[in-house]
């Protein structure tokens, strides 16, 4: 069986990702399927590269109110005045490698600054969780499932979005690898486990329902299980 | 009015000389706009990192910055907003131009890409959520990253502008040979260190040496 990455999210997800109005916890979750999915890296690529031509063809005259050029040259030379950045001092690496559970993680780029700033892990059982810094309506975590674990059955009246960082996961609908997406709706009754005997590291985004009221299908890639 | 500064032809002193060019009738129509060669806004990009070029930070300006702040009006629903964003991200295309690679993608992807990042911690910032979740954790590999040396990956595309053609060929023998390897026949370092027999540390260090000196010149022509 491939361990590539099957199920990502879908086009318009991305186009949200891409033009910066996607709200700041699942736009972190799309970045972090990024780290895994050079498919979606392209697709990224193609949007960006859409959105900068939509920008370049702006029509400057749809503006509202008049500035004075005087304004745009005084802008300018402000600018011209700063000094051009020396060389790039390597900034200080957050650490990549995560500890829970008496297992080592290597965390994916998107993650590594803010897991730093991650609450304490709440344990039970095999599962354990860390709030990352989010505000309402989202919570982002991260969630550990030690091998061979259930998570109990949990309810919440949002979106549940999983993001498997390490490790795999099944359910009623598939197995799940590291990069996988996995979009639950409240009234999904899903019941993930972690059957295998590697320990299985997660991200994990909860939505209040309001966020969300336009409808799932924008959200859900209709190619979920599109091999490649 | 459609600010555009462009008169390359007025000489090299921006400060006075841009303000005719933004009072004046020296202004691109549309048309013009669509005669004009594919890659300038690369190129331009290219001089402002090689050289500091005002002239061709001019013309980024003069086409970006209404064209963002047109962006941004939409973004934000205020025009106050909507100029800082702009400020903010031409700023970043001064300071930053080195960090544009033509080769993963356009001069406005690029600035694109930094408006909304710019904007997204601007927005952010507003809701005093500046410490958590950062446009560089969501876009960091925006696909420019600050590179080591970055100066030496970059220009294939740009370095041979009539503007440094003249220079190219003036280059110590030594040093416009691993250039021409490099950017003319695309071989990458290890090759051209293969096929020289010379240390991978050498080549870098002759294009940066290439690259200094093509800077230079640039200036100097532009006295
Ligand atoms: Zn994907």
């Amino acid at each position: 069986m491939t361990q590539s990455v099957n199920h990502h999210p879908s086009i318009s997800l991305l186009e949200l990702y891409c033009d910066g109005s996607l709200n700041a916890e699942v736009a972190l979750l799309i970045a972090t399927h990024l780290d895994y999915c050079p498919h979606c890296q392209q697709l990224r690529r193609d949007i960006e590269t859409d959105l900068g031509a939509e920008l370049a063809a702006t029509n400057p005259a749809t503006s509202v109110t008049e500035v004075h050029s005087t304004d745009w040259l005084e802008m300018m030379n402000k600018i011209t005045a700063t000094p051009q950045l020396p060389q790039a001092t390597p900034a200080v690496q957050p650490d990549s490698q995560l500890s829970i559970g008496g297992y080592q993680f290597e965390l994916p780029r998107s993650l590594r600054r803010i897991a730093g700033k991650r609450s304490k892990w709440l344990s039970m059982g095999g599962i354990a969780t860390a709030r990352l810094p989010s505000g309402e309506p989202h919570h982002a975590s991260l969630l550990f499932i030690d091998k061979q674990t259930d998570v109990p059955l949990h309810t919440h009246q949002g979106l549940e979005m999983t993001l498997v960082l390490s490790g795999e996961m099944v359910d009623e609908n598939g197995r799940y690898v590291p990069g996988d997406l996995i979009i639950n709706s409240p009234d999904d009754t899903h019941k993930p486990r972690n059957i295998s005997d590697e320990p299985c590291l997660c991200l994990s985004v909860l939505s209040a329902p309001l966020q969300f009221k336009e409808g799932l299908t924008r959200w859900l890639n209709p190619l979920q299980r599109f091999f490649y | 009015m459609d600010l555009v500064m462009t008169a390359r032809h007025h000489g090299p002193e921006p400060s006075t000389q841009g303000m005719h060019d933004l009072t004046g009738t020296d202004t691109l129509t549309g048309t013009e706009l669509k005669t004009r060669d594919v890659g300038q806004w690369e190129q331009a990009l290219a001089l402002v990192a090689l050289s500091r070029d005002k002239q061709a930070y001019q013309e980024l300006f003069g086409y970006f910055a209404p064209r963002l702040r047109a962006f941004g009006i939409k973004m934000f629903g205020n025009e106050q907003q909507a100029l800082e964003m702009v400020q903010d991200t031409l700023l970043n295309v001064w300071q930053k131009a080195a960090l544009f690679d033509p080769n993963r993608g356009c001069a406005s992807t690029w600035i694109f890409t930094i408006a909304r990042n710019v904007r997204f911690d601007m927005l952010r910032k507003k809701q005093s959520r500046k410490d958590d979740i950062s446009a560089d954790d969501l876009w960091a590999d925006g696909d420019y990253p600050e590179a080591e040396d970055h100066q030496t990956q970059k220009w294939e595309l740009w370095l041979i502008t009539e503007k440094l053609a003249p220079h190219f060929a003036a280059l110590p023998p030594a040093q416009r040979l691993v250039m021409e390897k490099v950017y003319l026949e695309e071989m990458s370092h290890q090759e051209v260190a293969e096929l020289l027999g010379i240390p991978l540390g050498t080549v870098k260090s002759r294009i940066r040496l290439a690259l200094d000196r093509l800077r230079e010149a640039l200036d100097d022509s532009e006295r």
